[in-house]
Order: structure tokens, then C-alpha cells, then sequence
């Protein structure tokens, strides 16, 4: 590892652009946050009525604006304000991560969890969790490409 | 209820020889209209025009070219209202998987519709068709190939055609078949579904004996293609990184004629033509401040991405989207591998099923239950 590199990953603090669905993880966050439960803070979050209503449009859109990792937060299945949209919203996400891997574009930058309203703890574990694996991965190479 | 009858052919003139079955289908008043690929007075191309009038047929059915989607102009024809006259559409393999996709999107309606599929002996892009460099026409290389077992029109032909494994119509009524046959002397006409074999009911033709060539030639060709598809996604997929993503789509203008062509991208208002992605002079001004500077059009390669997201469930291989590129991105590269593993992910196949839903709006519930958990 060059020292360049070795600089970039000891001081690289990851942006991670969150979407979370109004009626579980936001919730789910909230809690974390009223609970004062401390969590990494590289977590940008937007809140979106339901999992199901990220098109992958956003979820691409992020890392081609230079987002380290992608994070979707739904309702456990079965858990759905509108019943079914996070099922499609899996069925999204297996699709994306499948061209992304085609196209060897890391599929590792994207998440989705399943984080109930009452879940604060989980959602500060997932946050912290996912904060140290794209810390491993390091930058987004696409942050640098400018012929996008 | 499968019928096999025999189109005899004379001189050797496959043309007129289908020129005459489909205007015996026009005068006997089965068919009301037919959409044809047909010669244009100069010709130079052939493009889908729908026939009323037997006296002014001159199909040229098996021409090597596919300029626009036969798919996207049987939605135009039927999407406000069904049919209430039968239409026969002389159609290629890939346009009628692309019009059951359509189906399956409410785009198309197949009431009255009867679908005569050819077998498909691969395309040539538009341009190398109409200003063909050899002193022969395209049709008859292809022709000349079939009868020999040569391969000399590969060099002309799409990529997507040189690597297409389902060059023989499935879900049509009626199938005009050359593959396997001794097409100087006879061509096959198959009814397929009920509707295909009333057509064919009352035309003086003999049932064709033996088919065995035919079947074997048919196993041996889609063998052959599916090896050379497996290779090419081989090939394609080898060193994919964002690197060699971003530098593929380097040429791109930004036009979206890709997504004008494609059969498959229906949306009357497409979310990458609106003025989503605009955005006050500051924000242009920020966004260079971020990396120093700011290529422009925008967007290219998101557009690409996402467009592949919506479509490539769907995407039936026909290559039109290259074919329309006007700086020639070889876009089939990067189209037939994604394609090939997101459908064999979700275990579709694109224009097999008519009843069948397109994977984006179903789901079930005990699927991916790892995908969310740890």
C-alpha cells in the first residue's frame, strides 16, 4: 500500500447516503436518537415513504455523485405500511445487485436492512456496522471519475 | 394442433413464392391488412408497411435487416384499441418476444392479431443493408448461405444476430420455415396455434412429409449460437470494473436514440428526457468545485445504468439499441451479459409467456429471505 493510500484510508470518512421508509427505520432512527444511543454520523439520512419507492435511479444516482455506500431501510417483511412494498423492494435490490456485479461495479456499497420502529438499537448497530465495512472498502472510485 | 404444409417455390425465387401465400391470404379475406417488410420504391430498404391491397405487395421477408422494432409498430397499431379486423404481422423471432413483453405491459393488444413469425437468418445494420458493398443483394447472400451451409454474411451482420440463439419464432401462429429446408424447390408453412391453422385451411398446399432435416438443423444451429453467446458473454464480462464502464460510454452523446428504439422502453414521458436532472447554474457551478471540473451532457452513464434497472428484465437481445447509436457504442457488450444474468436470476425469459408477469411487479414471500439479513 503506497503512503498516499495508506493516508487517504487512515483519514477516510465514509459518506453514506441513507433512505429510510417513514413508518420503520426512520422510526427506527429516531428512536436511536431519543434514546441517545451514539452512532457513527457519516449516515446521511432522507426519509421516503417506503422501501419500495427507491427506484434504483437513487440508489445509482448516489454512487455516481460520489456516495462511499447506500443504504435502503424497510419494515421487516410482512411489515409493510402499504403490505407489499418492500417485498418488491428486495426484488429490486437482488436485480441491481446483479447488474452491478455484471458491470464490476462494488455491490458491497449498497445495503438494505430490515429496521422496525422499535428498533434504535439495531438501527445504531447497522449504522456503526456498515460505517466500518466501507471503511475497509475505501473510497468510491467513481468519486474520482469525472467522464461520467 | 400443429399443421406443416409445403410452399412449393419456382426458380428458385423464395420471394415471389412468399409474396404469393401472403397475397393469397389478403384476396381470400382472412387477413383485413398485413404488415410486411417491404421494399421501398428506391429498394434500398425494407421497412414494416401495412397492406391492404394484394396488388401492391412486394415483401421481402426475409431481407437481412431490421430497421425499426416490428413490435413497437404492432403497439402503435393496437395500443388505443384492439383490432376488430384480423391483421397478419410477418414478424422477426426477437420482435415477437418483444411484443409479448409489450403484452405483458399493456402496450400491445394480440386480439385479431396473427402473428406469422420467419425464421430469422440474422440482420445487417441499415447502413451497410442500403449502401451494401458487394455486388450481390443481402438477400441473396443470406440465401446463398442457407442453401450452402456458408457463413460468408457473418461479417455483415449486427452482433446481436451473430450471437442470437433463439433465431426461430416461438408463440406465433403461422411460421414461414427455411431452416433445414431445400428452399430452391419448397418452404415450410407451420400453423402453430388454432387461429394459425383456420388460415392455412382452405389454401391448396401439400403437408410437408419429413421435417427430420429441418429439427436437426434447428438443434445444430441454436447449439452452435448458444456456444458462441457463452463465449461472447465470456469475453465481455472478463475485466468489467467502473474503469473500463466509464471509458465504454465515453462516445455517448446523450441523444437517448437507444431508448427511442429500444421495443421494450414504452414510457410515453421518460424520467432521463424530463427536467429531473436540471438544476440552477450554482448547483453546475458546486458540482465542478467538487472534483475540479464537470463533464457535460451530465448524466450519461446514470442514464445507462438506469435504464438498464427498468428494462433489462425484459430485453430481448434484438440489438436495435446499437443499431441506433449514432456514435456506435457497441452497446450489446455490456447489454447481453446483464441481460443473460439478471434473467437467469430471476428465471425469466422474455417473450416465452404472454400470462406470464414481468418480474419487477410480483414477488412471493418466502424468496431472498437472506437479502435485508445479516
Amino acid at each position: 500500500m503506497s503512503d498516499e493510500k495508506k493516508n487517504e484510508t487512515k483519514d477516510f470518512e465514509p459518506k453514506i447516503v441513507g433512505f429510510l421508509c417513514n413508518w420503520c427505520s426512520y422510526a427506527g432512527a429516531d428512536l436511536a436518537g431519543t434514546s441517545r444511543i451514539q452512532y457513527p454520523p457519516n449516515v446521511r439520512i432522507i426519509r421516503v415513504m417506503c422501501s419500495g419507492s427507491v427506484d434504483s435511479m437513487y440508489i445509482l444516482r448516489a454512487l455516481l455523485e460520489g456516495a462511499d455506500g447506500v443504504f435502503v431501510g424497510g419494515c421487516h417483511p410482512g411489515d409493510c405500511h402499504y403490505i407489499d412494498g418492500n417485498y418488491k423492494a428486495r426484488r429490486r435490490m437482488v436485480l441491481l445487485e446483479n447488474i452491478l456485479e455484471t458491470l464490476g461495479i462494488e455491490k458491497e456499497r449498497v445495503w438494505i436492512r430490515w429496521i422496525s420502529a422499535s428498533e434504535g438499537q439495531k438501527f445504531a448497530d447497522t449504522m456503526k456496522d456498515m460505517t466500518d465495512a466501507i471503511r475497509k472498502l475505501g473510497p468510491n472510485p467513481i468519486s474520482k471519475k469525472w467522464n461520467i | 394442433m400443429t399443421k406443416q404444409k409445403i410452399l412449393k417455390v419456382k426458380n428458385g425465387d423464395v420471394n415471389s413464392a412468399v409474396n404469393d401465400f401472403l397475397g393469397e391470404l389478403l384476396k381470400s379475406g382472412k387477413l383485413s391488412a398485413l404488415l410486411v417488410p417491404q421494399n421501398v420504391p428506391s429498394k434500398k430498404v425494407v421497412f414494416p408497411v401495412l397492406i391492404s391491397d394484394p396488388n401492391k405487395l412486394d415483401a421481402n421477408v426475409f431481407a437481412p435487416l431490421l430497421p425499426v422494432s416490428t413490435a413497437k409498430m404492432i403497439s402503435k397499431i393496437t395500443k388505443f384499441q384492439p383490432s376488430d379486423k384480423p391483421i397478419g404481422v410477418v414478424i422477426h423471432p426477437c420482435q415477437i418476444r418483444a411484443l409479448i413483453e409489450l403484452v405483458k405491459l399493456n402496450q400491445a393488444n394480440l386480439n385479431n392479431i396473427i402473428i406469422i413469425g420467419v425464421d430469422c437468418l440474422g440482420t445487417f445494420p441499415v447502413n451497410v443493408y442500403a449502401d451494401f458493398p458487394e455486388k450481390k443483394n443481402p438477400l441473396d447472400i443470406v440465401i446463398d448461405d442457407l442453401k450452402s451451409n456458408n457463413n460468408k454474411s457473418e461479417q455483415y451482420l449486427r452482433s446481436a444476430c451473430i450471437v442470437c440463439n433463439e433465431p426461430v419464432p416461438i408463440n406465433a401462429d403461422i411460421i414461414i420455415g427455411v431452416f433445414g429446408m431445400d428452399i430452391s424447390k419448397e418452404i415450410l408453412i407451420e400453423a402453430v396455434s388454432e387461429s394459425g391453422s383456420k388460415i392455412l385451411e382452405d389454401l391448396k398446399l401439400d403437408s410437408a412429409k419429413d421435417l427430420k432435416k429441418r429439427e436437426k438443423y434447428i438443434k445444430d444451429l441454436i447449439e452452435n449460437r448458444t456456444k458462441k453467446l457463452e463465449a461472447f458473454i465470456k469475453e465481455k464480462t472478463k475485466n468489467s470494473d467502473i474503469e473500463s464502464l466509464t471509458n465504454f460510454f465515453d462516445k455517448c452523446v446523450n441523444c437517448h436514440n437507444c431508448m427511442n428504439v429500444c421495443p421494450i422502453c414504452y414510457c410515453k414521458e421518460c424520467l432521463y428526457d424530463s427536467s429531473v436532472f436540471d438544476a440552477e447554474a450554482y448547483k453546475y457551478v458546486k458540482k465542478s468545485e467538487s472534483k475540479g471540473l464537470f463533464k457535460m451532457p451530465n448524466d450519461s452513464l446514470l442514464f445507462h445504468l438506469g435504464r438498464m434497472n427498468h428494462m433489462i428484465l425484459s430485453c430481448v437481445k434484438c440489438g436495435l439499441c446499437e443499431q441506433g447509436c449514432p456514435m456506435n457504442i457497441s452497446l450489446m457488450d455490456v447489454f447481453i451479459p446483464t441481460a443473460q444474468n439478471a434473467q437467469k436470476e430471476f428465471k425469466y425469459h422474455p417473450g416465452k409467456d404472454s400470462k406470464e408477469k414481468v418480474p419487477m411487479i410480483v414477488y412471493r414471500e418466502d424468496e431472498y429471505v437472506e437479502v435485508g439479513e445479516k
